[in-house]
């Protein structure tokens, strides 16, 4: 079994370790609350792939439990985006602004 | 031997974007590499006999909550600007964090698969990837239908709540307009 490459775990499991650092990287380094969220999605991303690969390589591979976990990861990002993007408007449309470094309305 | 050179443009594509993602100082370009990433994430799926995943990822990530974040990329004002990027020290905090969280997630890693291969018994041959849709509506529907039930409430739920957080701050003259 070759250490590397689509059928081995290493890899997979090698790029959703990649995948969520640099999602925490972003989320810490970004200003910009959408710059933010796109960390949080690289992440959630990375922790979607993560329940694929483990599901792949586990006893049987016909078993679907990953794969729905997977599912059910970017259900939970999708409806995160949703109220996040929603938030950020709200904020918006009273200050013209989402940096988070300067915005005093979200601090207090 | 194109199975493995296509796995890694998969692997590249994924890694590549998402680290663009993280350090272009363009937003709009921030999010458009989000989508390349979640593009290679998708081509890992259909590697790991998993196309019906790799189908969800492309609608409702790509299609659906890039998408919004493009949408609000581009409403909200100063997306090229000159304060994109976070303070000095703040930067060197992120990425002292991020590689700290790589070498975690590196021992997480090998970790999970030496235990992978002890479930497997030591047996050399992966089973082969398969397609395995009807099994995952059998799970649904089955054994995780409570998840399921709550994840359908959990949708509508923030469907709702992000409608209700938006019209909260309507100005009185535009409800007027539409009273």
């Amino acid at each position: 079994m070759p250490e590397f490459g689509p059928d081995a775990p290493t890899g997979y499991l090698l790029v959703a370790a990649l995948l969520f650092a640099t999602g925490v990287f972003a989320a810490i380094s970004r200003r910009n609350a959408i710059g933010v969220l796109i960390g949080i999605e690289l992440m959630l991303n990375a922790a979607a792939l993560q329940f694929a690969a483990y599901g792949r390589f586990a006893k049987s591979a016909a078993d679907p439990q990953g794969q729905t976990a997977a599912v059910f990861v970017i259900v939970v990002a999708a409806a995160e985006a949703a109220v996040a993007l929603a938030l950020l408007f709200a904020v918006y449309r009273r200050t013209r602004d989402i940096d988070l470094e300067q915005n005093r309305e979200l601090r207090s | 031997m194109i199975a493995l050179v296509s796995f890694a443009a998969s692997a590249a594509l994924a890694v590549v974007g998402a680290l663009l993602a993280a350090s272009v100082r363009n937003l709009l370009h921030a999010a458009l590499l989000l989508g390349v990433s979640l593009f290679g994430t998708a081509g890992l799926y259909l590697f790991l006999g998993q196309p019906w995943l790799a189908c969800v990822q492309v609608v409702v990530y790509i299609g659906g909550i890039l998408v919004l974040i493009l949408f609000a990329t581009l409403f909200s004002s100063d997306i090229t600007g000159s304060g994109q990027r976070a303070p000095r020290a703040l930067w060197f905090a992120a990425l002292g964090t991020a590689l700290t969280t790589a070498l975690a997630a590196w021992r997480l890693v090998r970790g999970g698969v030496e235990a992978l291969a002890a479930r497997r018994g030591g047996e050399p041959v992966v089973p082969p990837a398969v397609g395995s849709t009807d099994a995952i509506g059998d799970l649904l529907l089955g054994a995780w239908f409570a998840p399921f039930f709550l994840a359908g409430v959990l949708l509508t739920v923030a469907l709702v709540a992000a409608v209700a957080i938006v019209q909260r701050h309507r100005r009185p003259e535009v409800e007027a307009e539409h009273a």
